[in-house]
């Protein structure tokens, strides 16, 4: 383990508070937890280095570098964190009926003991920054939609890092029953820094929640974090995640039947270039009969990056009738970038449809040709090749706002990405 | 390069003593030909005596190089340039085999070509309202539902209507030298004809075709100026369009003292 490392569990040690119960069962869990190596089939292509390697100290002050992205007609309401903190100022949102946003640690005891019971409930204890961000962070930002209530604007959640930041954040969100809500996550930086950032939902009976994770961090900008999410009875889950990689750029998912006839979609892409490392690992469960998942992932790779993915899927005996699709297409611009693909089906009941698939391609150069053959520049040909791989899964995206602000910044990064 | 060329503004295609190989084999073995503005020339030879190749070298497909000679077109040596800066220059090729694009639609392909050469030029770029009434118009002019324009760049299009594609591509690019690389292969004789007419309908003085095809059958349709067999990578024999039915009767063994097995081009 890296100095920083020791040193900030050490901290966590001495910390005692509202939290502490969850707090030193994190801490005993890491105390067993062996430091992953390459060797570690969960890191396997993952190399720690960038994390071990971290020796900064919390930077004195925020420095407002980057700023909040402005989104065209997106509707919604900012939650923001910087290096970390929450800043905020809950009280002068003007927050819709039936839609609670409150610090945990400024809440009674009562709801305190609640958001005890939840808190990594929902994300599994075998990932190991989990266990870290559990030990390292001061406080729970808790959103709650009472049954019923269909919130109308997204809330945004934005990450925002700056040089030599370290920064754990922590997001709670409950979905009661019939409940309706579209959450955005955005992590942003790109200087050297380091963040975990875990957000769990529990989606209640009838619930639909519309979620997306921007992890945008690119440059020295380490990034580990995850989306996990527990679905009731009937539940409605449709996430998109987009990634752009960093030195070392790692988003774990985790998406639970809990309930019978729940629907899970998972729409991811990455795009990568120079010496970026993006690495996502999804689980789905299957615990109970009749759930649905539908997972589509693509990956482009350019220059010298390094695309990780890993998709299980786990049928439990008991999971009947579940229909489960895992789709994932990855297309190399270079025989340098690198794709590690395991797409993984564990199925232990005897009534299910399943299907999965990966393919890896290289930039179809018939067709490069054919489009400069009409007199279309090489670049402007693989920008729309590319796009035309990506295109589909923007197109995808329930919310047209933030599909027309991702375009353009798709476009820009392919047209830099060259077919070696 | 040993030989040099003087500029030779009269004509809009000159190849001189061209050789070029892929893959280290030797395909094009000196070729030449001359193409004046408004000429027709049709190729015909047997497999693999280099006819597709010619149409790569031209065009500029990677892994062709070319050992010798030089390839003018419109007085401008092509064979240095990248394959866009040629289909700039003026050249077309209609490809034998049209390559599948999905997730491109046709549409957004044709603008991008058009804008592209349009720009080329220093003119300025056509809107999409334009551009649309444009395209439509080519889309009728070759018979392909207009629902063609919407999907993938020859996605799941038949054989002919793959071609009828190419055609509309070259309605809307206006090149100066278009080389239909058996363009009349795998067509039935209706396609045949609306492909025909959509090149006698681009036949001008100021325009040029060179038409590869194993059968005198397009020749009936789009009337050659003057008819070249291409035979082991040069052109053995040179005639008028009555050279097109010689072959078509006593087939190309005649003209062929070699018996060497040529590959397929």
């Amino acid at each position: 383990m890296s100095e920083w490392l020791n040193q900030a569990i050490t901290q966590a040690q001495g910390v005692s508070d509202w939290l502490s119960p969850k707090r030193d069962l994190a801490l005993s869990a890491l105390a067993d937890v062996r430091w992953p190596t390459r060797k570690t089939e969960a890191w396997k292509y993952t190399s720690l280095r960038p994390v071990e390697k971290f020796s900064k100290t919390a930077p004195a002050s925020f420095s407002k570098a980057s700023s909040l992205t402005q989104i065209d007609g997106f509707e919604c309401l900012d939650l923001v964190f910087e290096n970390g903190q929450f800043v905020t100022d809950l009280a002068e949102l003007t927050l819709p009926e039936g839609l609670s946003i409150q610090l945990a640690s400024q809440a009674d005891s009562a709801k305190q003991a609640d958001v005890l019971s939840k808190f990594s409930s929902i994300k599994p204890e075998r990932h190991v920054f989990g266990l870290l961000n559990d030990a390292l962070v001061q406080d729970v930002l808790v959103i709650e939609v009472a049954d019923n209530v269909s919130v109308a604007p997204a809330l945004r959640l934005t990450s925002i890092l700056s040089l030599a930041a370290q920064a754990h954040t922590r997001v709670l969100v409950v979905l009661g029953e019939h409940a309706k809500l579209t959450v955005s996550e955005h992590y942003q930086g790109n200087e050297e820094s380091l963040n975990t950032g875990f957000v769990e939902y529990e989606i209640g009976a009838d619930a639909r929640l519309e979620h997306y994770r921007f992890a945008l961090q690119t440059g020295k900008a380490v990034s580990l974090g995850g989306s996990h999410f527990q679905l009731a009875e009937r539940a409605d889950l449709n996430s998109t995640l987009v990634g752009f990689g960093s030195d070392l750029s790692r988003v774990d998912v985790d998406m639970v039947h809990a309930g019978e006839n729940a629907f899970a979609k998972m729409n991811a892409f990455y795009l990568l270039d120079g010496k970026e490392l993006f690495d996502l690992h999804a689980t789905v469960e299957h615990a109970v009969p009749h759930g649905t998942t539908e997972e589509n992932i693509r990956i482009i790779a350019a220059d010298q990056a390094k695309a990780v993915f890993n998709g299980r899927i786990h049928i439990h005996r008991d999971a009947q009738k579940t229909l489960a699709e895992l789709n994932n297409r990855n297309l190399l611009m270079s025989n340098k970038a690198e794709i590690n693909t395991k797409p993984e089906l564990e199925i232990y009941a005897d009534d299910v449809r399943c299907a999965h698939g990966a393919t890896v391609a290289e930039i179809d150069k018939k067709a490069l040709y054919y489009m400069q053959s009409r007199g279309i520049s090489r670049a402007k040909a693989q920008v729309m090749l590319n796009f035309g791989f990506i295109n589909e899964l923007i197109d995808q995206m329930p919310n047209q706002e933030l599909a027309e602000w991702l375009r353009p910044q798709m476009r820009e990064k392919f047209s830099q990405m060259e077919v070696k | 390069m040993s030989n040099t060329n003087t500029k030779d503004t009269s004509s809009l295609l000159t190849i001189k003593d061209l050789h070029a190989s892929v893959e280290e084999k030797n395909i094009l073995k000196g070729l030449n030909l001359d193409v004046k503005p408004g000429e027709v020339h049709a190729i015909m030879g047997p497999n693999g005596a280099g006819k597709s190749t010619m149409g790569y070298v031209l065009s500029g497909r990677e892994g062709y190089s070319v050992e010798q000679g030089s390839a003018l077109l419109d007085g401008v040596d092509i064979l240095e340039l990248e394959a866009e800066e040629r289909a700039r220059a003026g050249l077309f090729l209609a490809f034998q085999y049209p390559v599948e694009i999905p997730g491109v639609s046709n549409l957004e392909f044709l603008k991008a070509s058009v804008d592209a050469q349009r720009e080329a030029r220093g003119e300025g770029a056509v809107s999409s309202a334009d551009f649309l009434k444009l395209a439509k118009a080519a889309c009728k002019q070759v018979n392909l539902p207009l629902a063609f324009l919407k999907r993938g760049v020859n996605e799941g299009f038949s054989g002919g209507e793959k071609k009828r594609n190419e055609i509309m591509q070259m309605l809307l690019l206006q090149p100066k030298v278009c080389i239909l690389d058996e363009t009349d292969s795998g067509l039935d004789i209706d396609a045949l004809q609306v492909v025909a007419e959509g090149v006698n309908s681009q036949r001008s003085s100021d325009r040029s075709f060179v038409v590869v095809t194993h059968y005198q059958r397009l020749l009936d349709y789009i009337k050659p100026d003057f008819v070249h067999v291409l035979a082991d990578g040069k052109i053995v024999k040179s005639g008028d369009a009555s050279l097109a039915l010689e072959l078509e009767a006593q087939g190309y063994a005649w003209l062929q003292p070699s018996d060497e097995e040529g590959q397929n081009a």
